[in-house]
């Protein structure tokens, strides 16, 4: 079988339907799971009673369970119980939950690193607790934790993949599909290849401007 | 709730073809990975700048690509190329290429982590490249790749379970299978117990592990220099 490019083009407009999903749904649960990691390392830091020991079986249990079967329980097994999401909202819900547990751990190893003088001189400021570390702990640790926090990111782009699984027609989906369907593994597996590889390198090139942006005041 | 329990006691048999499965794939898998990694994380150490660039990008690639994908490709890709594959087979070549690029990063940091003089004073003393390696740094790198590589058989363990998708009957398979019997049989859905009890098993094996590779990490860290970390889970 010959590399066709005629039906790549043809088939353009799926794929880039897909890539797009792709991309709407690691940018919503980009943010999302930020939301999480923020809340959550503030919590774990803080020593909130429940709540931090809540995070930690959370980023535990995340960690040592396969993503698939996670989006698995959260797309087949909530519905037994009545708790029905849309095909959509499931992929974003697992894969929020999945990195939440990771950026929980990137923020906390920031909020760990800063300095402990600043947080007793914001107490002997009178500042609150949600005060410090709003005005002062989660920039700092944002700003040394942001590198790994990237670094999920693009773990995450690139595990939004595993949405296919679950019928979602993401790049990967739409490209699975059509090797199923029409028998054109050669042309798709390139299309996938050069997809997440362009999703990927382009986010870690991200990745390299920002630290290096972020290290200027450092520099001499 | 309650007939979820009875429903796995049932399917125990099930449960444990699957499981066992899981191992297999899981063992084949750390095997080949850890040929892989340390063959190409030696090359990784290589004087030849070519032979360095060309494991970075072996390494870089089957780490940025999605493994779902890697393993589809190989799964689907393959019968074009005139040799079809049984999904384990299939399932365990795709694992091992991604544990390989896994595993020769952390090769390659156990050999550089060896202090630079004991290389130096091996060539001054006139051994050959070969014997180097063999009786000066894989000894040394071995203490500090250890719980990388227990690390690393945690997320090996976690990402046979893609083997459902191409049809290995391993654990999260043989969970499917319980849902689907029962779905038709029973006219019941104990997706959220079965799929529970399944997201446990894993969390219970891998936890273990990386309660090991974490302990293994801090006495061997006292001892020598440097440990390697373990890749994250999020490389999954």
């Amino acid at each position: 079988m010959e590399f066709d490019i005629g039906y790549l083009v043809q088939q353009m407009p799926a794929l880039r339907a897909g890539f797009l999903l792709t991309i709407q749904i690691s940018a919503i649960a980009m943010v999302l799971s930020v939301l999480i990691g923020l809340f959550g390392a503030s919590m774990r830091v803080m020593r909130v009673p429940v709540l931090s020991q809540v995070f930690a079986a959370y980023v535990e249990f995340i960690r040592n369970t396969p993503l698939l079967v996670q989006l698995f329980f959260v797309f087949f097994g909530l519905p037994a119980i009545g708790l029905t999401l849309s095909l959509f909202w499931s992929g974003v819900l697992a894969l929020t939950l999945w990195a939440g547990a990771f950026q929980t751990e990137n923020v906390r190893g920031g909020l760990a690193a800063v300095a402990p003088g600043l947080r007793e001189a914001a107490r002997a400021l009178g500042l609150t607790r949600g005060q410090y570390l709003r005005k002062i702990g989660l920039p700092l640790a944002v700003r040394t934790g942001l590198p790994s926090m990237l670094n999920t990111c693009v773990s995450l782009v690139k595990n939004s993949a595993y949405v296919s699984a679950i019928g979602l027609r993401d790049l990967a989906g739409v490209a699975f599909d059509r090797i199923a369907s029409d028998f054109r593994a050669f042309e798709m597996l390139a299309v996938l290849l050069v997809g997440y590889l362009v999703l990927v390198l382009s986010l870690s090139a991200a990745v390299r401007v920002i630290e290096h942006h972020l290290q200027r005041p450092f520099r001499a | 709730m309650s007939y979820g329990l009875a429903l796995i006691v049932e399917n125990a048999p099930l449960l444990l073809i699957g499981l066992r499965a899981t191992l297999l794939l899981a063992a084949v898998t750390l095997l080949s990975s850890t040929i892989l990694g340390v063959v190409l994380g030696t090359l990784a150490t290589a004087k030849s700048r070519w032979v360095r660039v060309l494991v970075a990008l072996y390494v870089e690639t089957f780490r940025d690509i999605p493994l779902i994908v890697t393993i589809f490709t190989i799964f689907f890709g393959a019968p074009f190329l005139g040799v079809p594959l049984e999904p384990f087979p299939a399932v365990a070549l795709g694992l091992s290429l991604w544990g390989g690029a896994n595993g020769a990063e952390i090769v390659r940091g156990g050999i550089n982590a060896v202090p630079k003089g004991q290389r130096e004073a091996a060539t001054a003393l006139g051994l050959r490249v070969w014997k180097i390696y063999l009786l000066i740094l894989w000894p040394q790198a071995l203490r500090a790749v250890l719980p990388a590589f227990t690390g690393l058989l945690a997320l090996i363990i976690q990402s046979t379970s893609l083997g459902a998708l191409v049809g290995v009957t391993e654990f999260l398979k043989a969970g499917g299978l319980i849902i689907e019997r029962s779905t038709v049989m029973q006219g019941i859905n104990p997706a959220f117990e079965i799929y529970g009890f399944v997201l446990l098993v894993y969390f219970s094996i891998c936890s273990v592990l990386t309660w090991a590779s974490r302990r293994l990490e801090r006495r061997l860290g006292r001892a020598s220099a440097t440990t390697i970390r373990a890749p994250d889970a999020s490389r999954l």
